[in-house]
């Protein structure tokens, strides 16, 4: 089945045995999705609060930056499970995030 | 499944090699990292310009409507949200559960389109648009070009999610999904995670800093 | 589907049966099967290859006769009574350039063969996501078509350089072309997310589809070699799109980005295209030494040297890609700290690259060589891209740099690698798997010839541009001999214009052997070339799914000459074991988990 060329084609996996869901399910322990909500909804009321408050430039960027990462964070590892998946697969996910770091960071240093 | 009589007639070899992740959930996750490559080219490309000509960008308050803006963020998250319960549904086969979280992120999605659309609208009327042209608002015009073009492909990538999701919900009414065969709202899903992620980032950049 | 990967191999043997035969677009125009759409890649880039190759012969007749009327009319707008316009000739420069980078070479090397190959190389019936693949293609060709259109529209193709620098392509009245630097950034658009789409799909293959046994350390080196361009392309062309997208607004929105007029910042555009620009170097080179890597064992009956320091160095060039770019822009007023940054991590790149040119020799050395004729490309491969990767070493100097930048010597350089390097990879990849795809063999003294105009014309053409070079004659320049001292280069570049059109009906030659072989050439066996790797294992051309059963893999892709193997010189990677005490016994074996 993991040649069969035309299933593999289909975006919406068309049937999912038992099993499978079975072995799937067991490594993926369900999350709190709506304690989850409830930090993501906190942190943007809070990081709106900061931007507010009239802090020197660099450090409401930092304060910001940190809090941003934060929620982006949540978002991968809970919503999009990356924490559940296997270690390969957070590499692979990593991986582009130092090249988009050196571009930034060596362009700015001309400016 | 059971091991095929042919195998076992061969000495013994590596099982199919592979990371224990499904085709289709893989190859959404490679497309990401290119999406990732994109929204660095335009978030990086603001951050630069912004450092190297900082005149022209006053504090985003003097020009933006922080508040409606916050609002539309949480619109957002909210979306993320009940898209992820149409996930959990279909991994217990909820199909009336698939079916009213789905719908929930569409209204959701195209509600914070909509907001958006009437946001540049307020914008533009106040001179601050994409072009040199016309453009009075505080700060230089770089601001508005940058602003409407990181902006925008984040609303572009929203509104391909929402076809794609109401391409979803379709298949959800003819019965797809529900039947331990969640792989297809697990791909749009993370799809859907990604561009609320985006967001994160570019509200905190443009709307905050 | 989703489940065969995760609960592993059980269901990996067995076959899909296709009982219905596919209408004749399904199975020629709108197909899914990687092996044609390979093909349809094929014939696309090759005819961009002859398009580009037209293109430089008219700047080759330009640059030897500056002012004569050319024998035939292209046009009033374009060379009135026959002699070539500078802005024609700004048009030439630039369309020869992105035909030959982004329609003919990057195709040819993995539009073709990272789908004809990864698949039949892995053991694998079709890629991850054969509608996708197929939506790949059907995206290259109307980029194709409106790059070629771009000639026809007033103002004429675009004009300012493939690597298009800002302000000049940013506004038209710079470079007095219109609408057709437009049709450029949409062109290169679509074709950058027809690029993505193709790589995600090869990255998906190879992690996901590869046959049991096929561990990452048995892959083919091509396969190798494709999958690192593949995460290249993915992390890299988006970039580039990203930069097209806000020059195209420059142009049409008014926006500002790279107009230093009204606040925008050209060096940006700079850094953004290199950033791009040079993983694309690698992207254009790697596949070709995976090839060669592939053709060399096999003609030298002998495994490959050093297979582990083979992917090592491929990676390790993929990496060290990123981190070079601002080499291309010594001469642009960037901070020189950032200038001796990129010196040196360029100069390292040159530490992976000959440990794979030591290991091409050491591979040939003391081998019972077969000069067949993808061996004569796979060799001139090697000894042009030293030559091309040391011309490589003296540009990347920021002090030599200051001298040669923008000079014929780039434009020597960029060749040696460009077209010493990748086209004769590509012509040592297509003689090579010919008999595969079409099922029978091209004409081998037909093939010689070519191979050794080629080789000689090539010299002849493009050595001389090193003198030129250091004698300070600037590149994409209309007419040198309007300064007097470059006059006197007319002669030889007299000479390098008819070794020009020779090298160019060389080619000729090629097609037409290329294409009467398609219907004359001579049946092919499964295993013209006694190879190991799976592809050799099915028939010539393979049928729809590639394999009868998916094979099972023991070995690695080089084991030529093996001391297991008394009867013949290579042992196939889906061969059973025969030395005496394996264990062959059928009750105990099993895949393991």
């Amino acid at each position: 089945m993991a040649i069969d060329p035309n299933v593999g084609a289909n975006l919406h996996s068309p049937d999912m045995p038992a099993d499978a869901t079975h072995e799937l399910g067991a490594a993926h322990p369900k999350p709190r999705y709506m304690f989850i909500f409830g930090v993501l909804a906190v942190l943007t009321m809070a990081e709106v609060g900061v931007a507010y408050l009239g802090l020197p430039q660099r450090i409401l960027v930092i304060t910001l930056v940190f809090m941003a990462m934060w929620k982006a964070g949540l978002v991968a590892m809970y919503y999009m499970h990356l924490r559940f998946e296997p270690r390969n697969l957070i590499f692979l996910v990593i991986a582009p995030l130092p090249l988009a770091f050196v571009l930034v960071l060596a362009v700015l240093t001309e400016f | 499944m059971s091991t095929p009589a042919s195998l076992s007639m061969l000495p013994p070899v590596d099982a199919a090699p592979g990371i224990r992740v499904y085709n289709q959930k893989l190859g959404m996750w490679v497309f990401l990292l290119s999406e990732i490559m994109f929204f660095t080219s335009l978030i990086g490309s603001y951050i630069i310009l912004r450092s190297a000509h900082p005149e022209a960008y006053p504090t985003p308050g003097s020009v933006l409507n922080i508040p409606l803006t916050a609002f539309n963020t949480f619109v957002l998250i909210c979306s993320s949200v009940t898209m992820v319960k149409a996930f959990a549904a279909a991994e217990v086969r909820d199909a009336r559960g698939i079916r009213v979280w789905l719908l929930a992120t569409i209204g959701l999605g195209a509600f914070f389109l909509g907001v958006q659309a009437f946001e540049y609208w307020k914008l533009l009327g106040h001179g601050f648009g994409p072009s040199v042209a016309g453009y009075t608002a505080a700060g230089g015009p770089l601001y508005g070009s940058t602003f409407y073009t990181m902006t925008g492909f984040h609303g572009a990538h929203v509104f391909l999610g929402v076809v794609a999701l109401c391409f979803t919900l379709f298949r959800a009414t003819r019965g797809a999904y529900d039947h331990g065969d969640y792989g297809g709202i697990e791909v749009m899903g993370l799809y859907w995670h990604f561009v609320d992620l985006v967001w994160i980032i570019l509200f905190t950049i443009v709307y905050l800093m | 589907m989703t489940t065969a990967v995760v609960t592993g191999p059980g269901g990996a043997v067995q076959h899909p049966v296709h009982h219905d035969e596919p209408s004749f677009v399904r199975k020629y125009i709108f197909s899914t099967d990687h092996k044609v759409i390979g093909i349809q890649f094929l014939f696309m880039s090759l005819l961009f290859l002859v398009i580009g190759g037209a293109l430089a012969m008219l700047m080759r007749y330009q640059l030897a006769w500056p002012g004569e009327p050319l024998p035939m009319g292209l046009g009033e707008t374009r060379a009135p009574g026959g002699i070539i316009l500078p802005e024609f000739y700004n048009s030439l420069v630039t369309m020869h350039g992105t035909i030959m980078v982004f329609f003919a070479i990057m195709p040819l090397l993995v539009g073709v063969f990272a789908n004809y190959l990864i698949p039949l190389q892995i053991g694998a019936p079709d890629m991850a996501f054969p509608r996708i693949n197929m939506l790949s293609f059907w995206l290259a060709v109307p980029a194709g078509i409106l790059i070629v259109a771009s000639f026809f529209v007033i103002g004429g193709a675009a004009g300012a350089g493939w690597t298009a620098y800002a302000p000049l392509s940013a506004v038209s009245e710079y470079s007095g072309v219109q609408a057709g630097q437009n049709l450029w950034n949409i062109s290169l658009i679509i074709l950058g997310f027809s690029s993505i789409l193709g790589a995600l799909n090869y990255i998906t293959t190879v992690i996901n589809m590869r046959a049991p046994g096929m561990t990452w350390f048995r892959m083919p080196l091509p396969v190798w070699a494709l999958f690192i361009t593949a995460i290249l392309i993915l992390l890299a062309v988006p970039v580039l799109t990203g930069a097209l997208i806000m020059l195209l607004f420059d142009n049409v929105l008014g926006t500002t980005f790279f107009l230093p007029a009204s606040g925008g910042e050209p060096l940006l555009w700079q850094h953004l295209f290199w950033f791009f620009g040079h993983p694309e170097v690698y992207i254009l080179i790697l596949p070709a030494m995976g090839f060669v890597s592939e053709i060399i064992a096999n003609g030298s009956r002998k495994p490959v040297f050093g297979y582990p320091a083979m992917v090592i160095a491929i990676a390790s060039i993929a990496i060290l890609g990123w981190l070079v770019w601002g080499h291309h822009m010594f001469q642009s007023g960037m901070n020189p700290m950032l200038g001796s940054i990129f010196m040196g991590t360029t100069m390292v790149i040159a530490v992976p690259s000959a440990i794979k040119v030591f290991n091409w020799l050491a591979t040939m050395w003391k081998g019972d060589l077969h000069f067949h004729v993808p061996m004569l490309h796979a060799i001139s491969f090697v000894a042009l891209f030293v030559v091309g990767g040391l011309s490589g070493v003296f540009l990347a100097s920021t002090p030599v740099d200051i001298y040669l930048h923008d000079t014929y010597f780039v434009v020597a350089h960029l060749h040696y690698v460009l077209f010493g390097g990748s086209l004769f990879g590509i012509f040592a990849a297509i003689t090579y798997w010919y008999p595969k795809m079409f099922g029978r063999m091209m004409n081998e003294t037909v093939n010689r010839i070519h191979w050794l105009l080629t080789f000689i014309g090539f010299n002849a053409v493009f050595f001389p541009m090193h003198m030129l070079g250091s004698a300070g004659m600037m590149r994409r320049l209309y007419d040198y001999t309007e300064y007097p001292h470059l006059e006197p280069l007319q002669e030889t570049n007299i000479f390098m214009t008819w070794a020009a059109f020779a090298l160019f009906a060389a080619q000729l030659l090629f097609a037409v052997n290329f294409i009467w072989c398609l219907f004359r050439g001579r049946r092919a066996d499964p295993n013209p070339w006694n190879a190991n790797s799976l592809e050799w294992t099915t028939p010539s051309p393979p049928p729809h799914g590639n394999f009868p059963a998916t094979p099972v893999v023991h070995r690695g892709p080089y084991e030529y000459s093996s001391p297991d193997v008394a009867d013949r010189d290579w042992y196939p990677q889906d061969e059973l074991p025969r030395v005496v005490g394996a264990p062959a016994h059928a009750a105990e074996t099993e895949v393991r988990r």
